[in-house]
């Protein structure tokens, strides 16, 4: 008889020779016994449906625990982002301060905290911190504006290509594309440029057009000319002529044959615009052709 | 189970299709082991709670002796061994026509086995009782326990042999 042939018997894994050797034994009626009876059994009642729900109560107090915590959490989340966003804007708001921009054909006044003047000419922008105002007398300048300043601290103006520093005096400045120009009227003004200082007594001027440094005295001028609504010119090359033309009309201006490097003296009005174009036209020997918002500058012959 | 496998226990279908081929018979296994019907009881949803706590680290195919072995693990900590009581269907009676002496007699065979179940060792009682109960193949018990199908063949050989010494007052 093999082993475990008990457990072979039940399993009807016994041969059949070992089977009937098996059932011709002493035992083979009592196990047989054993066997019937234990196949009435049952186990005791099991409700799974009941136990499954239980289940899955203990599984929602075990996850109500963990969503009692969250909600804390997510509101202190909330809570933190939203006090630095408030207090980044607060900082933000205080420092940057006050923005005054102009549009084309525009020109605008601003008195400073201190009572200081400037005048924006067209397509110019300033920044200042009113709040900082009495601590530092900044400016951020990007276009063209006359400074009338009140006596006081050093008062700066900060531009992309120099830094222009006064106690108390009127002067202009102009930065725009290729140009940075300081013209002084009153008082001493000090300009830096790529790291060097210049002072600049009443009626001089530093000019920097291309990168090239020009200096020259004004004549009799007490304020920049576009503040009664003239643009002068001394020697500039005529792109830059054209260029504040275009801001000062809003208009938009091509050429055909001009020579654009060709050196400009002269002015032109901002407010009449048929005068301008002979302003700028007779004297440079070109002619015009005006359309809606479109002016060409030409020449009948190539220069 | 061949068809969950790409599914996830931590989902609900299949973690109450789970429940509902399993439940009943990891009751039974751990009733069999300690005879109390209670703390089986208590077992199963134990190991079912630590089988959702941990169903993502759970492959659906490794829940079955995930679950046997918390619920094991679980039982002997807690549960004092008590007799294991079963019930006899009593439907082998009533389609007999037996004598009064008969029916007697086979009242008191059942005494008798109930007295030698309870005197088995428990690995042998276990086993044999899933086998007859829950009509669990050697191979499935042999998962189960966690031993090889010939360790299951002579319990449940040696089994017998106990009971039928304990019955017949060898």
């Amino acid at each position: 008889m093999q082993d475990n042939y008990l457990a072979k018997w039940l399993n009807n894994e016994l041969t059949e020779k070992e089977l009937a050797e098996f059932k011709t034994s002493s035992e083979y009626n009592s196990y047989q016994q054993i066997i019937d009876a234990a196949n009435t059994l049952e186990a005791p009642e099991f409700n799974s449906e009941e136990v499954f729900s239980g289940l899955k109560n203990r599984q929602l107090l075990t996850e109500t625990k963990v969503v009692q915590l969250q909600p804390f959490k997510k509101f202190m989340r909330v809570a933190a982002a939203a006090f630095i966003l408030l207090f980044a804007g607060y900082y933000y708001v205080n420092t940057l301060g006050e923005k005054v921009a102009t549009e084309y054909a525009q020109k605008q006044e601003i008195t400073l905290p201190d009572n200081s003047e400037v005048i924006l000419n067209a397509d110019s922008e300033i920044t200042y911190s009113k709040k900082n105002w009495s601590s530092e007398r900044k400016i951020n300048l990007n276009g063209e504006a006359y400074f009338k300043v009140a006596k006081g601290k050093k008062f700066s103006v900060e531009t992309d290509a120099g830094k222009v520093s006064v106690l108390g005096t009127q002067f202009h400045v102009e930065n725009r594309e290729n140009i940075f120009e300081v013209y002084c009227y009153e008082g001493l003004v000090s300009v830096s440029y790529e790291g060097k200082e210049t002072k600049l007594p009443a009626g001089s001027s530093f000019v920097v057009i291309d990168g090239n440094i020009i200096s020259y005295t004004l004549e009799t001028a007490s304020f920049p000319s576009w503040i009664k609504d003239e643009s002068s010119f001394k020697s500039m090359p005529f792109k830059f002529v054209l260029a504040e033309f275009e801001r000062q009309h809003n208009i938009e201006v091509a050429t055909e044959n001009v020579n654009l490097t060709k050196l400009f003296t002269g002015s032109f009005s901002n407010t009449n615009l048929d005068l301008a174009l002979k302003s700028i036209s007779i004297p440079s020997g070109i002619k015009f052709k005006l359309e809606d918002k479109k002016v060409l500058f030409y020449a009948e012959k190539a220069e | 189970m061949s068809t969950e496998n790409t599914k996830n226990v931590c989902e609900d279908q299949v973690y109450a299709q789970v429940f509902k081929s399993h439940s009943k018979t990891v009751f039974n296994y751990i009733y069999y082991k300690f005879g109390n019907e209670e703390k089986a009881r208590d077992a199963v949803q134990e190991a079912f709670l630590k089988l959702w706590e941990n169903c993502a680290k759970v492959a659906p195919e490794k829940a079955k002796s995930y679950l046997y072995t918390v619920a094991n693990n679980l039982s002997l900590n807690v549960i004092k061994a008590e007799k294991v009581r079963l019930k006899y269907a009593d439907k082998a009676l009533k389609n007999t026509h037996e004598t009064p002496e008969f029916v007697l007699e086979e009242k008191e065979f059942k005494v008798k086995l109930d007295h030698a179940l309870n005197s088995l060792p428990e690995n042998q009682r276990t086993t044999f009782l899933l086998n007859r109960i829950d009509k669990k193949k050697y191979k499935e018990i042999a998962e189960i326990e966690g031993v090889s199908v010939k360790a299951i063949e002579k319990r449940m050989h040696l089994a017998l042999k106990t009971l039928r010494s304990k019955i017949d007052g060898i």
